[in-house]
């Protein structure tokens, strides 16, 4: 007989906790939909800071000067014309800055690979005297600034008779510090119990390097290229310092030549002329970023 | 044994990493585009007067760094037409950015000595610095051998690029301020479509013009550029009308003299007190798309303005206040003082050329800068470009009542943005006029010094 009361309230705690817990998960639930809807948000502010100027960038490049200049904004052209487009690539030599472009930004990045490549391993798998001085010193050199650099560079690569070369446009760019400090953040991930196997199998550095750590560390050195790359080809302020003439410019410097001293910039033709210098990234970036996410993520537990 | 092993996989590593670094950047060096040897010393060069100037004795190239953007275009133009006259000297045409980009990498270049050009354009304010480093060719003896009609040069261009009797500027893209407004919205607000005589007029037609949303404006009746878009170009202007200037031709800094704090205060009242104007961004920009109704903006800046407006754009000379003012502007071609004689004889050919009755007429009415010789704006060609378009004819009927800028602006480095970052405080930061005025004399004063010192060792 007493067992009935018991269990009535033995069902009641267990009621209230049903009803606890249910109201718990709803809590989680409404918070992690509140999380969610703000996550949202977020993104879609996002999108609208950045996605409104390409908007405008895209169909800038199809309007004509007094649409654009039009004093109530239309965001879609009312006749688009492609002729911003031809009168872009007449407007400067745009088909030679392209191969320069291509030029120093394939040299540029493979040197700057390569440097970087070299010296992360030598700094993590190389035994010499002072080597972590030497990472610091990589580690200094990162925090300079370029600008601070340009003037000595610039009368050093006067000096060597380089201006108006691509090896002047790409020299000072050969060997970046961000590179080897990626690299060999990387590396130190790799049990060294493999590289050590390599070695008593009879490898030499060169063919460790190349054999059993450079294919380990594909993502990062994909990165690390895809970073060099970016960077190199939309580098505006050496290549036009250490270049005189058009047949060395660049992309980019095209596109500021374009702007007119007096104001009488047309604009349209500006937009379109930019679509030339950031199409090849965006098809290379969207290509790519899966290595560039978890590459920049390599490494970065283990320092 | 093992130390000369691993001392060679190093000395292997290291010759991988420099040798592909080598590879690459030989691979990429052309040859054929080695720089030239450096020139001779400017300043050494620059004393000696130019050698015999002659015609060039064969083909020659010359290597002119010019305009960018919409102005390069027709620049391009003007030298294929020269080109194509097979004179046997050709025009290479390199474009090194605006006014001031331009003097950064000739400044550059001047210290590599190398990668030169001949011909040069440089601004108002930029050519001064050159002749001072003693960069620029003296020209008297080459104008001479090409026998240009200097007198036929409007007398306040030529002028300005002459120092102790000797050329060393010679007038090309030159332009002066003009008073630009919008027709139709003159006409709608019940006003004349012109532009007004005095300040005094323009005081009364601004509340007319002005198109105000509670307490935000509009329309404003005026727009002022700020000191990156010249803005103390063209206050020198307006500081003339009210009685007063920057400086005299001796450096003394006038800016605290009464007119030009009442000009100063005048600036200020226009976009605070009177509320009529605004602190623009881009001038050009709000002028066209009908921000603004009125304007001063650059003759430069005409062709542009006609092909972005979509009213009646109208222009006129300069509002008067005490008097008339309006100074001259734009730039020059300079030649550069390591140039051999031949070099610079084809090089004065092209500017004979480019500045005189074909090219000159060609590049003023594509541009809207002014045509720097007298017969170039009395030919037929001028006449029946001034009836397609009447409002170029007001920069050519204003110039003979210009004047060269002030010594402040154009010969002290710097002088143009020291005062218009003043202005800018006067008019955006809303600050005391005589206290600006105060701080931009000591900076132009402390300036002007080594311009003072070089000027006297230079003897003038």
């Amino acid at each position: 007989m007493d067992s009935a009361p018991t269990t009535t309230h033995a069902n009641t705690q267990l009621a209230a906790r049903v009803s606890a817990a249910t109201a718990s998960v709803r809590s989680a639930r409404a918070e992690h939909l509140v999380h969610r809807a703000l996550g949202y948000a977020a993104m879609a502010g996002i999108v609208v800071i950045i996605g409104l100027p390409v908007l405008w960038l895209l169909t800038g490049a199809v309007k004509t000067n007094r649409e654009i200049f039009s004093p109530v904004v239309q965001w879609l052209p009312a006749n688009p014309t492609l002729d911003n487009f031809g009168r872009a690539w007449q407007a400067a030599p745009f088909d030679r800055y392209y191969i320069n472009s291509i030029i120093t930004t394939l040299a540029g990045g493979l040197a700057e690979v390569i440097m970087a490549i070299t010296t992360a391993y030598a700094l993590v798998y190389v035994r010499f005297p002072k080597r972590d001085w030497v990472f610091a010193l990589l580690l200094v050199a990162l925090m300079v600034p370029e600008e601070v650099v340009i003037v000595p560079n610039y009368l050093t690569v006067a000096n060597w008779g380089l201006v108006n070369t691509y090896a002047g446009i790409v020299l000072p760019g050969a060997s970046i510090a961000f590179g080897t400090f990626l690299l060999r953040q990387y590396f130190r991930t790799i049990p060294v119990d493999l590289t050590d196997a390599a070695r008593v199998d009879g490898a030499g550095h060169v063919r460790a390097m190349l054999s059993i750590v450079v294919p380990i560390a594909a993502p990062a050195v994909a990165t690390t290229a895809m970073l060099s790359f970016v960077a190199k080809w939309n580098e505006y302020l050496w290549p036009l310092i250490v270049t005189t003439t058009q047949e060395f410019r660049t992309l980019p410097i095209g596109l500021r030549w374009l702007l007119d001293q007096e104001g009488n910039t047309e604009w349209g033709v500006v937009m379109a002329a930019t679509l030339f210098v950031v199409a090849p990234v965006i098809v290379v970036f969207l290509y790519a970023q899966r290595f560039l996410v978890s590459g920049i993520a390599a490494g970065a537990v283990k320092g | 044994m093992k130390t000369s092993k691993t001392i060679s996989r190093r000395n292997l590593l290291k010759g991988i990493a420099l040798g592909a670094g080598a590879a690459t950047l030989a691979a990429c060096a052309p040859a054929s585009q080695r720089p030239a040897p450096a020139e001779a010393p400017q300043s050494e060069a620059a004393t000696q007067p130019a050698a015999a100037p002659a015609a060039p004795s064969g083909p020659t190239e010359i290597v002119y760094w010019g305009f960018s953007g919409g102005l390069g275009n027709t620049e391009d133009e003007l030298v294929k037409m020269y080109n194509d006259k097979n004179t046997g000297v050709t025009i290479k045409r390199e474009v090194q950015g605006n006014y001031e980009e331009t003097a950064q990498k000739l400044t550059a270049q001047l210290a590599a000595k190398s990668d030169l050009p001949q011909i040069v354009l440089l601004s108002d304010v930029w050519w001064f610095k050159f002749y001072r480093s003693g960069s620029l060719l003296p020209l008297n003896e080459l104008v001479a051998a090409q026998k240009m009609d200097t007198a036929d040069f409007v007398d306040s261009l030529w002028i300005e690029g002459v120092r102790k009797g000797v050329q060393h500027w010679i007038p090309f893209a030159r332009s002066t301020p003009l008073f630009y407004y919008n027709a139709d919205m003159l006409e709608a607000a019940g006003l004349e479509a012109r532009g007004p005589k005095t300040w005094n007029e323009f005081m009364e037609w601004a509340p007319k013009l002005v198109q105000k949303e509670g307490d935000t404006l509009k329309v404003a009746a005026f727009a002022h550029p700020g000191a990156a878009s010249y803005i103390a170009w063209l206050f020198q202007c307006v500081a003339w009308q009210f009685g007063g200037s920057y400086s005299d031709a001796e450096f003394n800094i006038k800016l605290l003299e009464p007119d030009t704090v009442r000009a100063g205060q005048f600036y200020q009242d226009t976009v605070n007190k009177m509320g009529w104007a605004i602190a623009s961004q881009d001038v050009q920009k709000d002028f066209v798309t009908g921000l603004a109704a009125t304007a001063m903006l650059s003759t430069g800046s005409l062709a542009g303005v006609l092909r972005d407006a979509t009213f009646r754009v109208g222009t006129a000379f300069l509002p008067e206040e005490k008097q008339f003012g309006c100074c001259t502007g734009g730039a020059g071609l300079a030649i550069l003082a390591g140039a051999s004689p031949d070099k610079a004889a084809a090089a004065m050919q092209y500017i004979d050329w480019a500045t005189g009755n074909e090219g000159g007429a060609f590049w003023s009415q594509n541009t809207g800068y002014m045509p720097v010789r007298k017969s170039t704006a009395a030919s037929e060609s001028y006449a029946k470009f001034f009836e397609e378009r009447p409002q170029a004819k007001t920069a050519v009927e204003q110039l003979p009542k210009t004047k060269p800028q002030d010594a402040a602006r154009v010969f002290i480095p710097g002088g143009d943005q020291i005062i218009g970052k003043g202005l800018e405080r006067i008019i955006i930061s809303k600050e005391d006029v005589t206290t600006v005025w105060t701080d931009v004399t000591a900076e132009l004063n402390r300036e002007a010094e080594p311009v003072k010192r070089d000027i006297a060792a230079m003897g003038g």
